[in-house]
């Protein structure tokens, strides 16, 4: 009895269509615990100093233009932090008044409200 | 009997296998890469590949909505198929009037393209009611001519002793045909599975013309619908068609054994 439970499980039926659900399975469940939504990072200046109060900007892009979705000003550490996106493909820009600006950056993701840390820093370049 | 070595013709085997994929390795190359036909210098392997236009196909269009519809089709399209093809092949192996004429009308029937005869199909089908349905969109092709003689020639395979063993037992018709032909028949229930689900799978023609709700779309029309939606299609157009494709070739990767003997039983047959 369990060794020809054991010759089915082993039959490439079972096992590639189990493999598969075990994947769905797994994905959404990964999906499901960062979802949240939410993006931090931080904007430096070209010699990688902090620029606090610095407004991001996150937009979605629509067929033709781009549609702000959120906006966040940065301490002053340069950390700015969006909560509750629900975007799969995004856009950051950020900009401040004399301070220069960083023209939008496109972010893809896996999966809509993704959260996403920046690992590299939003860089504002002083307008010439 | 001198025996030649079947390296040279592995090696050509090989070549003509290594070049019957390339289309489609082109197709999951683009799909990860977003690179243009026209694209220069061309490549066979992705340059920086990901995921992410089949997120944007997931996200662009109801696909999982239309993999659903196409799944049900499917399954009904299979189920049918084997039950109909099945009783159908078993008839013609049976002796009765005017056996061979029927014979020869299935095979003239498979000579009449479907496009002939889609608006008597569509009469039928509004007149059942079964527009706009899942039903309506497998009624075409719950049989199919090709697997009723697959079935035929799996039949015909087994000893009439064991058939002649069951009625003397005292077996009905149809017992004959489930308990005894169906489970030796396995590579030809392979056979008719997998071309009856590439067959509903792909079909576009008929939901087309029968579907006008959006959310009783299957894969393929949301494949035209995508092209309508999708401004820049080059990488996402082919993430689509691998997404559309994975799940036939999955099935016949799995049965691909069955399938071939389900194709050849009854061929060495003299």
């Amino acid at each position: 009895m369990r060794n020809s439970a054991m010759a089915w499980l082993r039959n490439r039926y079972p096992l590639t269509l189990g493999s598969i659900a075990a994947l769905a399975i797994s994905w959404n469940i990964y999906v499901a615990l960062n979802n949240d939504g939410i993006i931090t990072g931080r904007a430096v200046t070209t010699d990688q100093q902090p620029v606090g109060g610095a407004t991001v900007v996150l937009s979605e892009r629509s067929l033709l233009v781009a549609v702000p979705k959120g906006r966040a000003t940065t301490n002053e550490k340069g950390e700015f932090r969006f909560t509750g996106h629900t975007l799969h493909h995004l856009y950051l820009e950020a900009h401040k008044e004399g301070g220069g600006r960083m023209p939008p950056k496109e972010f893809r993701l896996y999966f809509k409200g993704q959260n996403l840390f920046l690992e590299k820093p939003l860089v504002l370049e002083e307008s010439k | 009997m001198r025996q030649y070595p079947h390296w040279p013709i592995h090696l050509i085997l090989l070549f003509v296998s290594a070049l019957m994929l390339v289309p489609f390795i082109w197709v999951l190359k683009t799909s990860l890469s977003g690179e243009n036909i026209f694209s220069y210098p061309p490549a066979l392997f992705p340059r920086d590949p990901h995921l992410f236009y089949y997120v944007d196909v997931w996200y662009t269009i109801p696909f999982l909505r239309y993999l659903v519809n196409s799944a049900v089709v499917s399954v009904i399209v299979v189920a049918a198929n084997i039950v109909f093809n099945s009783m159908a092949g078993y008839a013609l192996t049976r002796n009765f009037p005017a056996k061979r004429a029927m014979i020869l009308l299935f095979l003239s029937c498979m000579m009449i393209p479907f496009q002939v005869t889609i608006i008597p199909a569509y009469l039928i089908t509004k007149k059942l009611a079964l527009l706009n349905s899942y039903l309506g969109m497998a009624l075409p092709v719950c049989s199919t001519i090709i697997c009723i003689f697959v079935f035929k020639a799996s039949f015909e395979a087994i000893p009439k002793s064991l058939i002649d063993a069951a009625r003397i037992d005292g077996l009905p018709e149809w017992r004959i045909v489930l308990r005894i032909l169906l489970p030796l028949s396995k590579s030809a229930i392979a056979t008719n599975v997998i071309l009856a689900f590439i067959w509903s799978w792909n079909n576009f023609l008929w939901p087309l013309v029968i579907i006008r709700d959006q959310e009783m779309q299957t894969l393929p029309l949301g494949l035209s619908r995508f092209l309508t939606v999708v401004e820049d299609t080059t990488g996402a157009l082919y993430a689509f068609c691998i997404m559309v494709l994975l799940p036939g070739l999955i099935l016949f990767l799995l049965a691909q054994k069955e399938f071939i003997a389900g194709l050849t039983t009854g061929a060495a047959k003299g």
